[in-house]
This record gives structure tokens, C-alpha cells and sequence, in this order.
């Protein structure tokens, strides 16, 4: 901790004698709007092909994310082919945990497209801000309307509906927007049937229906402060997960945070945003649709998240910086109970997460020095504390007699990034050290029943930090016409932390075959590769592509699972005047690096068309577009490597949306 | 905020199956000449089963509890015209630490007896004088299947007990478990009783053997399900057995044992099957004992 804090001086006594040799100074109003957030630069959230997509969909269109998929809903985001418990996901900077042993809820599933206005994605270290990472970050970041809009009023609404699911939505935005006084919200409500895949089968349970609505209210105490509230409510229910043994009857959250913001019109200090948020989250699984099972259970699970972060922006001269302090304090909480065939005889009970707390602080932040006009170089740095305390210590005292009653640890990351700009090219060069805590499922989790390989997960509360090592390069070209970019990373993870099987105890849920300990790997390597390039054919034509591909494997050379064969993606556009016209096509080479050592089997190639069309006009005073498309519009039958269970995907899919606003 | 579903109340429900437990409370007493013997057990009940028990002497003259030089105790239960047994008890009462009580225990067997009532002996040494007195007691039913015993003839045509003591309340995680380990000698006296002859224990401990432990799940949905880390009953100083048991979760549970004696030789007991077989009822060995919780 001394370490650090000393190292921190370190830079604040470069950053500040940085700055007193830089005697050019700037425009203040100009340095002002560049880190004001009251203007926040709008993203166009959608898809190639889709005006109104759903959050997982948004995601996927990073060449950094996939999926595992266990339905048509709530797809687990996978970040540099990492699942979620190596990458940090947040709301707004806020930290939301899910509530479900078998990850059917990561946090982007209690989001709606219409309620977020970015997704902010940080690879490896580089996402160490909001907290302790391996994988990297990504923040989902809710709407916000600036103060002293133009027009005060200002809403939208979609509505559509997809042929193959039967899939109805209507998403519904308004704002108001004055000098002082600011509130946007949205409401959204979807409904979907099952798909059917490209074989014509109805996927069974695969149905969703989702409430979401969100709020915000923003004051300005100052001409340079403000006040904002913010809550996010979600609920989801009677979602088929085909690819488990489970559905879900109902999930719910509730997402609330105050916030205050302070801006300088001078010095160092430039900006001072800080935020109380807590979050609630409850979970209610449902086998009772499933009558092939054996056992009935209920799997109730809560979690619940108080936190708060307070964040500085500096700049000063050639010196820009963030620092970040995060602190929360989430309890996960999770049972089952098991009924017995003769129903007259005793329930079983156990929790599968026994009141497991976790509570963190740490500091984070980010520098930047413009060394020259075509050079900068980012140096980051965060220490945190991580503290966890299981209520319920007997539960994972039966596998780790000598488990500890509480454990803390501390979890440190650096990273460092040169850039340069020359001409046309811009080339990054990066390199990043950092650790990460064990999950509550890998740390905590008690007979968790992983339907893919079929092994009930035992965590260990006394599991070694996974530390990671990471070097990464981006190379950039970009004409006026054409650009090209290519980025690669890799990654040397000591202690990853993946399932072996435990030679003691006997398996509880009645799929498995065994159960298996998280355990710490000595290493494991991973190695990802993007290269994606844009074409403006003609002036209205444009076409752009992507190509990825990654590598992963153990200390023993052996194949770690999940891991993206060669992956393409290839998009036309051609837009003219009110009208606009898209084709693309996604798919995957075969799978030949699958692991069977992890439940995987080897899938197949397969290729997928989307295709789609839109047009704009104006109907009276509304200001109208009309999309249809189609997708897998050849039916193509095909799973990928990420399917739990090699489900079999969607197959053609015509959809359509309607969009207005005012 | 409030949730949908409330959580579990996890002590509740690790409690549903166990019967409230009280105090210890006098359950009989019996005066001889200036004492008064109070018998205190757990809700100044009897029960089948292991019972603990507190032995109490007043003074009636002068109201004080004293203190005597030895307790004896000794359970009877009468079969026949004549012929009379016992059951597993603490014949010498031994002093409680704070020299408050005197702690004895007494295990009643009542499966095997046509008219299942007994007569408790008490005799006190005071001085060099003996007082001996009894009374007539009635056992209830232990409803908590955590005190399960099991009678059995062994390998060696002896016949066995074994009684569980301890988890009383069990947890989900690892418990300590004790048992009381007996085995039936024959007497040639039971014709003509003498009170608080030693030939009437008819059951005395077993000693030096080992009792393997193979804790399982019987409900068939739970496949033969079974904990890690369990550690075999070996005999502490007082003469029980201890070892660790693991519960995995609540339930029904099957102890299945193997009773070896000093030589490892297995005097009761075999191997179970230790296969995963959902939806089939594990097949529980010959020598097992069912708790609940």
C-alpha cells in the first residue's frame, strides 16, 4: 500500500512538473467541453444489420466479445474470450452482481437497449478503473441527456416484431431537458415465443418476456455542479434456457445511484464526480416445465450491492489524468432445496453460495502525457482490497477443512501504453500486470451444477490470486477511403482457475457425473488476434469486415474451452437518400482446437446471411423509419462453439421495426 | 426491499426435525431414609435411546444438596416372573466438574422387552453407609432420529449395540459424531436378582474396536449420494466413540458402518456400493443406522 501510495506521488510530481514546463496554455472553455460530461458524444447503438438489436446483440458487435449462449436470452458476454468472472462489468462505474449460480443473469441481461446510450469496453489491464480485472471492462452506460438542450421536449418510441420467435417489442424514450433541470426515461417491453431452428424444430423453452424502465433526474446546483439520480428497475419473467436443465420464473432488479459533480474552470483539477449507488437483485429459477427431471428444486438467489466511487479528472498541460476510488460491499446469497420423490418426505437444503460478502476498495488511475504531437504514452496503476466472509463457512469447510473464516487480499495492476500517429498510421504498443480474486462461485460455490460438462462445482475459499501478464499492439491505417487496423493480445495468466475433478465426494444433483474443484492452474495462455478493415466502395456504398481469431490452452498444452475458432464477419452498406440497404455475413471456420478435457466436442463451420432494408419519410409533423430484414436467411442449421450444450441457433428470421421520434 | 421469495430461515430449518430440547429436569426421585434422590434428564423425560442424566442429593433435614461418597446406578426391566435385564448405563456416577450433580447415562432398550417399564437402583455410599432405593420409571419414544441406535448379532453370535450420542442437532458441514458401542454378555444369575450386582450389566462396552463410516443418502432421487472427509469412530477415554461425520446438506441420511474389532477383524458391517445411481434408492449395508435433520 506505502508502495503505491508513493508511486502515485511519483506521478503526481511528474504530472505537475510535466505541467509547469508547458507554457503553452490552452483555451479553458475549449478543455472544459473535452472532459464535461454534459455533453456526452453519442454512439450509434446498432448492429450491421439491425436498427433495434438487443443489449447482448450491441455487444457482440465489439471484435473483443462473444457469447456463451444458453438461450435466446441473457447471454453470458465473454471478453477477450474470458467469461465473466475475469472481466468487470458495471453500470454506469456501478458494480451489479448477478444473483444466479449458473449464470443465467449477467449483468447485461437487467439492461434494455433503449436505456443505455454506450457500452464502454476496456481490454485487459487497461479496464483496471472500476476495479480489478483480468479480461478487462465493460461498462454499460445508462442514458443521459445534457442541460439546455435545444429543444426541451424529446422522445422516441420502436416497436417490431420478429417472425421466427414471435418476438414483439416496444421501447419508448422520453427527455426533458431545461438550463437547470433535466429528466430522461425510458420504458421497454419485450415478449418472445420459442425460435425455431434451421432445421424447422421448435427449440423448447427458449421463450423470454422483459420488462425494463429506467429513470433519471439531473439538477444543476451551479453553473459548474450538479446532482443526479438515476434507477434502472428490470424484471424478467418465464425465460426458457433450452440449454439447461432449468428455466427461470422470475428475475428482478432494482439499480439506484445519487451522484454529485463538481467542474473547475481552472487548475489541475478538473473534474470531481462522485457516487453512492446501491443495487438489489433476486433470482428465482423453475424446473417446473421440465418434467423429464428427476428432482425438483428451487434455486432462489439474492444479491445485493452497496457502493460508492468518486473519480477526478486531471489535466494539466501536456498531463491528463483520471483517478478513481471504488468501493462496494455486495452480499450473494443462494439456495436450493431439493424435494424428495415421496414429496411427504423431508426437503433437502443447502446453499449453493452461503452468504457469501465481498468488499472491496481500491483506487485506480489513468495518465496520459502528450510526449509530442504524434506521441503519448498512458502509464495506469490500482491497488485494491479485496475482502471476503462466507456466513455459512461449515458448507465449504466439509471439502477445505482448513478453509480460513475470512480471506483478504490484496490485488494489484499496472499498465502502460505508447502511442504513436504517423501520417496515416497510428501504432499502440501496451503491456499490463495485474490479479484478480476469485469469484463467489469459484471461491465460495457449493455443488454448483455446470450442465456442460456435467460436473457439480465445489469452490475454494483459499484459491491463489489469478495474476495476469499481458502485452498487446494495435496497428492502424486509415485513408479517406479505406482503413485498416489489426490488434492483437496475449495473455500469461498464473493461478487460472478453471474445474479439475475432485477425487472425494460424490456428485448431488442427479445429471452429474462427479464433482470438480476450482482449482488454480499453474498457467494458462491466451492469445487473441482482430484484424478488421472498411472500404467506401462508392460514396454510398461501404463495406467493412473483420476477421478474429484466439488460442488458448493450459500449462499442459491442453486446449481451454470457449475459445473462438477463426471468425468472420463482412458487411455491405449502401445507403441513398432516405433509403438504406445491408447485407452481411457472419460465420465461424470449425472448432479444431475444442478441449474435451472441459465437456467440449468439436462443432462445425457454418455461415450466416442477414440482409435488410430500411427507408425514412416523414408522416405529418413524426419523422419515420421503417426497417425489414431478414436473418440466416439461407435457414442455415448450425451451433457454434460457445452453445452450452450445442444447442442449435435461431434459423431464418424475418424481422421488423419501426421507429420514430420527435 | 422486500423479495418476491423470502430466504430460508436456516436455523429453523436445520431445527424442523430436531424435537425441542429443555432443560435438564428432574424426570424421578426417590427418598431413603433422610435423602432425596433427584434423576434429572432432558425435559424430565425418559426416552429410548442414550439419555444423559443428572443425579442430585438432598439433605431433607437441613434442605442441602450433598454430596455422598459414591453414586450407584443400575436400569432394570423385568421380562419374566424372575427373570430380569438391563441396558447400557454409567454403573459408577462420576461427579460433575463443579462437584454440582453427579453425571451418569442410561441407553433403554425397549424393542426387546414384552412390558417395557423399568426400575432405576440408586445407591449411595454415605459414610460407610449404604442407602439403596428405587423407582418406577416409563421411557418415551425418542423422536429425534439423531439418537437412532441399532441392535444386532454379530459375526461372533454376540449380540451388539450401537447407540448415537452426538450430533444431538447435526449442521450441514462437518460434526463431530459419538457413539456408545455395547455388547450383550450372558449372565447365569438372572434367576435370583441381587440389586447392583455387576453381574446385571448385561451390556458393557466394547472396547479398542473401530467403526467405519460411510455416511449416504437414501432418498432415491439423491442417487447414493455421499459426503468427503468423514472420519471413522475409534474409542476415547470415556469408553465412546468418536469420529467426524459429513453432512452435505439436510435430509435422511444412512449411516452405514463396519464394526472391526481390535484385530481388524469385522465383527458387522460390509462395503456399500458407492456408485452414483439417480433415481434408484441406495442399497444401505447390513449395519446402518438412519438419522434425519
Amino acid at each position: 500500500m506505502r508502495l503505491f501510495i508513493s508511486f502515485l506521488l511519483i506521478l503526481f510530481v511528474l504530472s505537475s512538473s510535466f505541467a509547469q514546463t508547458d507554457t503553452n496554455h490552452r483555451d479553458k472553455v475549449k478543455t472544459l467541453e473535452k472532459v464535461s460530461i454534459f455533453k456526452r458524444k453519442k454512439k450509434k447503438l446498432a448492429t450491421d444489420v439491425k436498427l433495434t438489436a438487443l443489449v447482448d446483440e450491441l455487444l457482440g458487435t465489439s471484435d473483443n466479445i462473444s457469447f456463451i449462449k444458453r438461450g435466446a436470452y441473457a447471454w453470458e458476454p465473454l471478453l477477450n474470450n474470458m467469461t465473466t468472472e475475469r472481466s468487470v462489468i458495471t453500470v454506469d462505474g456501478m458494480h451489479v452482481f448477478g444473483a444466479c449460480t449458473d449464470k443465467m443473469d449477467p449483468i447485461s441481461s437487467y439492461m434494455e437497449s433503449n436505456s443505455i446510450s454506450s457500452i464502454k469496453i476496456n481490454s485487459g489491464q487497461h479496464g483496471n478503473m472500476q476495479g480489478a480485472t483480468v479480461a478487462g471492462s465493460i461498462d454499460l452506460q445508462r442514458i443521459s441527456t445534457p442541460f439546455g438542450q435545444d429543444k426541451a421536449w424529446s422522445g422516441s418510441y420502436q416497436t417490431g416484431f420478429e417472425f421466427n420467435n414471435n418476438q414483439t417489442f416496444n421501447l419508448g424514450n422520453i427527455s426533458y431537458s431545461s438550463a437547470k433541470f433535466v429528466a430522461d426515461g425510458s420504458v421497454g417491453y419485450r415478449k418472445a415465443g420459442n425460435y425455431t431452428d434451421g432445421s424447422g424444430n421448435e427449440i423448447n423453452h427458449s421463450q423470454y418476456s422483459k420488462f425494463n424502465t429506467s429513470l433519471g433526474l439531473a439538477y444543476k446546483t451551479s453553473e459548474l455542479s450538479s446532482i443526479k439520480v438515476d434507477a434502472i428497475f428490470d424484471q424478467a419473467n418465464n425465460v426458457g434456457f433450452p440449454a439447461l436443465p432449468m428455466d427461470l420464473w422470475l428475475s428482478r432488479a432494482i439499480i439506484t445511484a445519487a451522484s454529485y459533480q463538481q467542474q473547475f474552470e481552472t487548475g489541475l483539477l478538473r473534474v470531481w464526480d462522485t457516487k453512492a449507488y446501491f443495487n438489489a437483485i433476486e433470482h428465482y429459477m423453475d424446473d417446473t416445465n421440465r418434467p423429464e427431471n428427476l428432482v425438483h428444486m428451487d434455486m432462489p438467489g439474492w444479491s445485493t450491492t452497496y457502493g460508492l466511487t468518486s473519480r477526478v479528472e486531471l489535466k494539466q498541460g501536456s498531463y491528463q489524468g483520471e483517478l478513481q476510488l471504488n468501493a462496494y460491499d455486495n452480499l450473494s446469497i443462494a439456495e436450493m432445496t431439493m424435494y424428495p420423490q415421496d414429496r411427504s418426505e423431508r426437503t433437502m437444503f443447502a446453499y449453493t453460495w452461503p452468504w457469501v460478502t465481498t468488499r472491496y476498495a481500491g483506487v485506480s488511475s489513468s495518465n496520459t502525457w502528450n510526449l509530442s504531437p504524434i506521441s503519448e504514452v498512458n502509464i495506469g496503476a490500482s491497488v485494491g482490497t479485496h475482502y471476503n466472509y462466507a456466513r455459512y463457512s461449515e458448507f465449504n469447510r466439509i471439502f477445505y477443512p482448513e478453509a480460513s473464516e475470512s480471506k483478504t487480499r490484496f490485488l494489484p495492476s499496472l499498465n502502460a501504453r505508447y502511442q504513436l500517429s504517423l501520417d496515416k498510421f497510428r501504432i499502440l504498443l501496451g503491456t499490463g500486470f495485474g490479479q484478480r480474486a476469485p469469484s463467489v462461485s469459484e471461491g465460495y460455490g457449493y455443488y454448483i451444477y455446470n450442465s456442460f460438462d456435467l460436473y457439480d462445482y465445489i469452490g475454494n475459499p483459499d484459491l491463489p490470486n489469478e495474476t495476469s501478464y499481458e502485452v498487446n499492439a494495435a496497428i492502424n491505417y486509415e485513408s479517406e477511403k479505406w482503413s485498416i487496423s489489426s490488434q492483437v493480445n496475449a495473455f500469461h495468466i498464473r493461478n487460472y482457475i478453471v474445474g479439475k475433478i475432485l477425487s472425494i465426494g460424490s456428485p448431488m444433483n442427479y445429471q452429474s457425473v462427479g464433482v470438480k474443484a476450482y482449482s488454480a492452474l499453474e498457467y494458462a495462455r491466451l492469445f487473441n488476434i482482430a484484424i478488421s478493415g472498411r472500404y467506401d466502395i462508392l460514396q454510398h456504398l461501404h463495406w467493412k469486415g473483420t476477421l478474429t481469431y484466439a488460442r488458448a490452452t493450459d500449462n499442459n498444452s491442453v486446449n481451454l474451452p470457449f475459445i473462438r475458432p477463426l471468425h468472420y464477419q463482412s458487411s455491405l452498406q449502401f445507403m441513398h437518400k432516405k433509403m438504406g440497404i445491408q447485407a452481411a455475413i457472419n460465420g465461424d471456420l470449425s472448432q479444431n482446437n475444442f478441449s474435451p478435457e472441459y465437456g467440449e466436442t468439436p462443432t462445425q463451420a457454418y455461415a450466416v446471411f442477414d440482409l435488410s432494408g430500411d427507408y425514412t419519410f416523414n408522416l405529418g409533423k413524426h419523422h419515420l423509419t421503417v426497417q425489414v430484414g431478414i436473418e440466416n436467411m439461407f435457414d442455415s442449421f448450425y451451433t457454434t462453439y460457445a452453445d452450452w450444450g450445442n444447442i442449435p441457433r435461431m434459423g431464418r428470421n424475418v424481422f421488423t421495426t419501426l421507429k420514430t421520434h420527435f | 426491499m422486500s423479495c418476491t421469495k423470502e430466504k430460508t430461515n436456516y436455523l429453523e430449518e436445520t431445527s424442523r426435525e430436531i424435537p425441542e430440547v429443555f432443560d435438564f429436569q428432574e424426570a424421578s426421585s426417590m427418598l431413603v431414609d433422610r435423602y432425596r434422590i433427584s434423576i434429572e434428564a432432558l425435559n424430565g423425560t425418559f426416552y429410548t435411546g442414550y439419555n444423559e442424566l443428572r443425579v442430585r442429593i438432598t439433605d431433607t433435614q437441613t434442605g442441602e444438596t450433598i454430596n455422598p461418597d459414591s453414586i450407584q446406578f443400575i436400569p432394570i426391566s423385568k421380562i419374566a416372573d424372575g427373570v430380569v435385564t438391563s441396558c447400557p448405563h454409567l454403573f459408577q456416577l462420576q461427579k460433575s466438574t463443579q462437584n454440582a450433580y453427579w453425571e451418569g447415562y442410561s441407553i433403554f432398550i425397549d424393542e426387546q422387552l414384552p412390558n417395557p417399564t423399568w426400575k432405576l437402583y440408586v445407591n449411595l455410599v454415605v459414610g460407610q453407609q449404604n442407602y439403596t432405593a428405587t423407582s418406577d420409571i416409563t421411557t418415551k419414544e425418542q423422536l429425534n432420529k439423531n439418537l437412532n441406535k441399532t441392535l444386532f448379532r454379530g459375526n461372533d453370535s454376540l449380540d451388539y449395540m450401537i447407540a448415537l450420542v452426538s450430533p444431538r442437532n447435526p449442521q450441514v458441514g462437518t460434526n463431530p459424531i459419538i457413539a456408545g458401542i455395547f455388547k450383550r454378555i450372558t449372565t447365569t444369575h438372572l434367576a435370583e436378582f441381587v440389586p447392583l450386582s455387576p453381574s446385571y450389566y448385561q451390556y458393557v462396552a466394547v472396547n479398542d474396536h473401530t467403526l467405519e463410516l460411510d455416511p449416504r443418502m437414501p432418498e432415491p432421487s439423491m442417487g447414493n449420494h455421499s459426503s468427503p472427509n468423514n472420519v471413522n469412530l475409534s474409542q476415547r477415554n470415556d469408553g465412546f466413540y468418536e469420529g467426524v461425520v459429513n453432512y452435505t446438506m439436510t435430509g435422511n441420511w444412512t449411516l452405514n458402518f463396519i464394526l472391526k474389532d481390535a484385530r481388524n477383524t469385522i465383527v458387522k458391517g460390509n462395503a456399500v456400493s458407492t456408485a452414483f445411481t439417480p433415481g434408484v434408492q441406495g442399497v444401505k449395508g447390513e449395519l446402518h443406522i438412519d438419522i434425519l435433520f
